[in-house]
């Protein structure tokens, strides 16, 4: 009897949704129980100075130089669409000029750095993670281990950090594009001067919006990269675990900086 | 002794792949450890390597490095031959400051003639034949002068020719450094040209150990399907 009421309650949708929804709930605690461990091993690193400064110098161009185009287009494309979208609104209801304005906040505040999140994401979190699938897959990673090498601070440490140093730069430089695109656009858009666009640019913009943008592009970069890092480093399981550790890595780096964001958001302007 | 091991366990979920194994090999032996595929051959190499943890039981090694030349190579992709080579001795913090740029280079230069492969510092692993590879990971190998060597299928995949070269640098290593070394394959020729003693897994236990005349003998049930290799006898493909 009791058998057959286990077998029934096995066959129910409720019981395949609830142990599916288990699954993935141990999954995300899993995966966030290795990021968070990688993280500190990665300070702990950091503190003792195991960094390779030749191969530093070599994530940091991977991560800043490489990607600047996307990212610069993505973050310019954004604040066109944007200005496109309000500036004519505005100048039609007399708030012309204030769109200057508008547009700096919305970018140095959260579009630069937000939409260049998501740049470097897709382009340099993806590539971090298949890298380090690639190796684990081919026992490169184990190879490191038996050569007396730690593997984490080795893969994780220029990464991490590069991603830490040089995100700011992308974003500082992805903003200043989006502003002048933004009046570029302001002006093709609703007959904007440049003159009226640029003397409201500064209005609402403070030393703290710089210092927050900057101290969230270098966590929204060393987050990137320690997720991916840690997607790769776990993965298992051949090509299609490669492909299974990029999208985890892309999708958890996606859902950080939006989290991230949101907390910044609560922390320094609520 | 250099390599010790005891009643080792192992188990992956609720899976037992080695079930209580104990074996001795000393310095400048080779011991070969062979059985069909899936019989845990590979990961007593990575439980005594330290790659993945064991269960219950004893590993003893004597002091000093233990290097591993895996069954695919495992050469860094991204980094060039020589860089390959001089790897432990660049990025391991007990090594990094011992060596110049010069001695490191001169260190890289004997170990690639050692396995007959002078002036290829340059390449990289993917301009290399799968031969050449396996020679070049050898080199990797025995940079940090190892008193244990692990070799992880050796001669998989390579032809006959190339087998024969890989074997007798495997034997002309054992002379050189007199390492404690644990061949794991299932190539008759790896075993017979290389080991001085052989044991033969089966469902994760020691279900042979002798000379490798002992294997040829099959005296033994286990043996002799394994070296007539027949499907018929006390052993069962998994899967």
């Amino acid at each position: 009897m009791a058998t057959t009421l286990q077998k029934y309650l096995k066959q129910s949708a409720t019981y395949k949704v609830f142990s599916q929804f288990l699954v993935v709930f141990a999954d995300f605690l899993d995966t966030l129980g290795k990021i968070a461990q990688m993280g500190v091993h990665v300070v702990k690193a950091i503190f003792k100075r195991e960094i390779d400064g030749k191969e530093l110098l070599a994530q940091c161009d991977r991560f800043g130089v490489s990607s600047l185009p996307i990212t610069l287009s993505i973050v310019g494309m954004t604040s066109i669409i944007v200005a496109s979208q309000v500036a004519h609104e505005m100048v039609k209801q007399g708030g012309g000029n204030f769109v200057g304005m508008l547009m700096t906040i919305l970018i140095v505040r959260e579009v630069g750095a937000i939409m260049s999140g998501f740049a470097i994401t897709s382009m340099i979190g993806s590539s971090l993670a298949s890298e380090l699938a690639t190796m684990r897959v081919t026992e490169q990673v184990d190879a490191i281990d038996v050569l007396g090498v730690d593997s984490v601070s080795y893969l994780f440490v220029p990464r991490v950090l590069s991603g830490m140093i040089m995100m700011p730069f992308v974003v500082i430089l992805a903003s200043v594009v989006g502003v002048l695109l933004g009046a570029v656009t302001s002006d093709m858009f609703a007959g904007l001067t440049y003159r009226a666009y640029f003397d409201s640019a500064g209005l609402g913009l403070y030393m703290k919006d710089l210092g927050v943008c900057l101290l969230k592009a270098a966590s929204f970069g060393a987050t990137i990269s320690l997720i991916s890092c840690t997607c790769g480093f776990y993965a298992s399981g051949g090509a299609k675990g490669v492909g299974l550790a990029t999208t985890k890595a892309v999708v958890w780096s996606f859902i950080a900086i939006v989290v991230l964001d949101m907390v910044f958001a609560v922390l320094f302007f609520f | 002794m250099s390599i010790e091991v005891r009643n080792l366990i192992k188990k992956f979920d609720e899976r037992t792949v080695i079930n209580d194994i104990s074996f001795k090999v000393a310095d400048g032996e080779v011991l070969a450890i062979v059985g069909f595929s899936g019989s845990g051959k590979s990961t007593v190499l990575k439980l005594i390597c330290g790659l993945i943890p064991f269960d219950s039981g004893e590993i003893l090694t004597s002091e000093g490095d233990i290097a591993m030349v895996f069954q695919y190579s495992a050469l860094f992709d991204s980094l060039t031959v020589a860089d390959n080579i001089s790897f432990a001795l660049r990025e391991r913090k007990d090594l990094r400051k011992k060596y110049t740029k010069d001695e490191i280079k001169k260190i890289v230069s004997q170990k690639l003639e050692l396995v007959g492969l002078k002036g290829i510092e340059n390449k990289f692993p993917s301009e290399l034949s799968g031969g050449m590879q396996k020679r070049v990971s050898f080199a990797r190998a025995i940079v940090t002068k190892p008193n244990t060597i692990l070799y992880d299928e050796p001669t998989a995949g390579l032809d006959p020719m190339s087998s024969t070269l890989i074997e007798d640098y495997i034997v002309s290593l054992k002379r050189e450094i007199n390492a404690a070394s644990i061949v794991v394959t299932h190539q008759m020729s790896t075993i017979t040209r290389t080991a001085d003693r052989v044991i033969m897994l089966y469902d994760g236990k020691i279900v042979f150990e002798g000379t490798p005349t002992e294997l040829l003998k099959q005296d033994n049930p286990y043996t002799k399907q394994f070296v007539t290799a027949s499907l018929e006898g006390p052993m069962q493909m998994q899967g």
